[in-house]
């Protein structure tokens, strides 16, 4: 790739963030997903746990704000490309020179990083409203954290959306697809609570390591080399996912002209 | 005689035409996921996580709440789809154009949605008893029915007042989101009251299932029906007091789009 288009690029995902974030302020649907649930489940998770100290509340912070970019992931980004295709924008979007993964990456770019704002309102909760003492163990690496989060779930998107819009069917599960990332990833719970049998399923996903990675940086004791390992699994499985998804979108594009079935409601 | 005929005839029929024309979409797959699997998994995670903050002896507090709270899938989300599927769908003319009984119409609307509530409330014990070994050796069985019914009918009772409200607002499934997980959080399903702050230990009781989730609680531990019964005539004031606030709003709804001519505006 050239720099030229590169910069290209860029300019293209800017602009579908800017615009995705300027839609999304005024959905409901989306303000419940990425605001209003994770802040819930904040104050369920934290009433539960009885949460004593400013440690405790600052896992059950991050842990909530995961299930906030899980859930937006799933059902916003997992929708990205079928929205386009409910608006009858998707033939005008493949017809035109950017890679429609280019377009979708900065959609659920944009899908992503909104949800970040339920981790910060869960924190200005819970020290204002329970006066919790909060800190970051690892400031710095809980920034790179964040930021490899971030891609691993917009490349993640970038799997579900193609997979969505070709298989309606696996579409039909989506609502029973959100609470077992939320166990199997431990964001608000070890894993160690669950069966022997589900640890594998939870090494498979991303998610789980990005709450490894961010549970660690910002609680006491985590080794740097248990991050740094999370981290590292983050970069692999966002470059795997990538790669999926560039043969998704291959085969989606195919499919789709071949079927004549590009803006099939 | 012959127009309370008519007006249960009205009422089962159109229940399950409503069921059979509004809910036309929902093939297996889809009610499995969100009837079946979404519940199971919703109660193991909030199980987790009330082991991971209380120990594994509190699990079955965690267990017979949520697996309580279920019936607000059908209750809320359900009942809501049917009152405000007809406006979606474009038939609320037709309907408002009939002469039939407007309670009947109304009330049709939660049956299929109270008896789908209940089985999902039966398969939420039944996953409890299977993968948690929930104890339900003490419980009085026809105690437990009881409860379950009325909590689905006073869940349901809420429902219809949100079915209503989603003909008067564009963004219902933002509310009805916002409902599920208030129950979530106050009902009692997984916090216990007593630990939640005095006006929201209030609000709880305003809220249906608070009282269906502790009688349930009790009778699994050897209650009768004797002693819960405060609970389960309380539970059924709540879902009758949403019932009827519902019901006003319906025919408020009616009466001011007709003289509008609002009906099928959004």
């Amino acid at each position: 790739m050239t720099v030229r288009k590169f910069r290209s690029y860029l300019r293209v995902i800017l602009s579908t963030f800017e615009m995705t974030l300027r839609q999304n302020v005024l959905d409901g649907f989306i303000v419940f997903t990425v605001l209003i649930q994770p802040l819930l489940i904040a104050l369920l998770a934290l009433w539960m746990l009885q949460a004593k100290s400013g440690e405790q509340a600052i896992y059950v912070i991050v842990g909530s704000g995961m299930t906030g970019l899980w859930s937006s992931l799933l059902f916003i980004s997992g929708n990205s490309i079928t929205a386009e295709r409910w608006s009858g924008t998707l033939e005008v979007l493949v017809g035109q020179p950017t890679p429609i993964q280019v377009i979708i990456f900065g959609k659920n770019l944009a899908h992503v990083s909104q949800s970040l704002g339920s981790m910060i309102v869960a924190y200005l909760v819970s020290s204002i409203l329970f006066g919790f003492h909060l800190n970051v163990q690892q400031p710095i690496l809980f920034i790179l954290s964040i930021f490899l989060t971030v891609i691993a779930f917009v490349t993640f998107g970038l799997i579900i959306a193609p997979i969505f819009i070709m298989n309606p069917g696996v579409q039909g599960w989506q609502n029973a697809m959100e609470f077992p990332v939320y166990i199997l990833s431990g964001f608000l719970f070890p894993i160690a609570l669950l069966p022997d049998w589900t640890t594998p399923f939870s090494y498979l996903l991303a998610p789980y390591w990005a709450a490894r990675a961010l549970h660690g940086t910002t609680s006491m004791g985590t080794p740097l080399a248990e991050i740094g390992f999370s981290l590292l699994m983050l970069i692999i499985f966002s470059s795997i996912y990538i790669i999926i998804s560039n043969f998704l979108f291959r085969k989606m594009l195919y499919k789709t002209r071949e079927d004549a079935t590009l803006g099939f409601q | 005689m012959t127009r309370i005929v008519n007006n249960l005839r009205i009422f089962f029929q159109g229940a399950m035409l409503s069921y059979i024309a509004l809910f036309a979409w929902l093939r297996p797959i889809t009610y499995l996921a969100s009837k079946v699997i979404m519940p199971l998994n919703q109660l193991l995670f909030f199980t987790f996580l009330g082991i991971s903050a209380t120990g594994k002896d509190s699990a079955s507090f965690y267990i017979i709440g949520n697996a309580v709270q279920i019936t607000a899938v059908s209750g809320i989300y359900g009942v809501t789809f049917s009152v405000g599927g007809e406006r979606w769908s474009g038939t609320l003319p037709y309907l408002f154009g009939t002469p039939a009984n407007r309670m009947s119409i109304f009330l049709g609307r939660a049956l299929f949605h109270i008896l789908d509530g209940i089985l999902g409330v039966v398969l939420g014990f039944l996953w409890g008893v299977l993968l948690f070994g929930l104890d339900l050796s003490k419980t009085d069985f026809g105690a437990l029915a009881l409860t379950i019914l009325i909590t689905t009918l006073s869940t349901s009772g809420l429902g219809l007042l949100m079915g209503s409200l989603s003909l008067i607002t564009r963004n219902i499934m933002f509310v009805n989101n916002t409902v599920y997980f208030l129950l979530l959080v106050f009902s009692g399903a997984n916090i216990p009251l007593d630990l939640l702050p005095k006006a929201m230990h209030t609000f709880a009781q305003a809220l249906p299932l608070t009282r269906g989730i502790a009688a349930a609680r009790e009778i699994v531990t050897g209650a009768g029906v004797g002693q819960v019964r405060g609970y389960l005539i309380g539970e059924f004031g709540v879902g009758l007091m949403y019932a009827t606030l519902g019901y006003f709003l319906f025919r408020w709804f009616e009466i001011q789009a007709k003289r509008r001519g609002t009906l099928e505006d959004f």
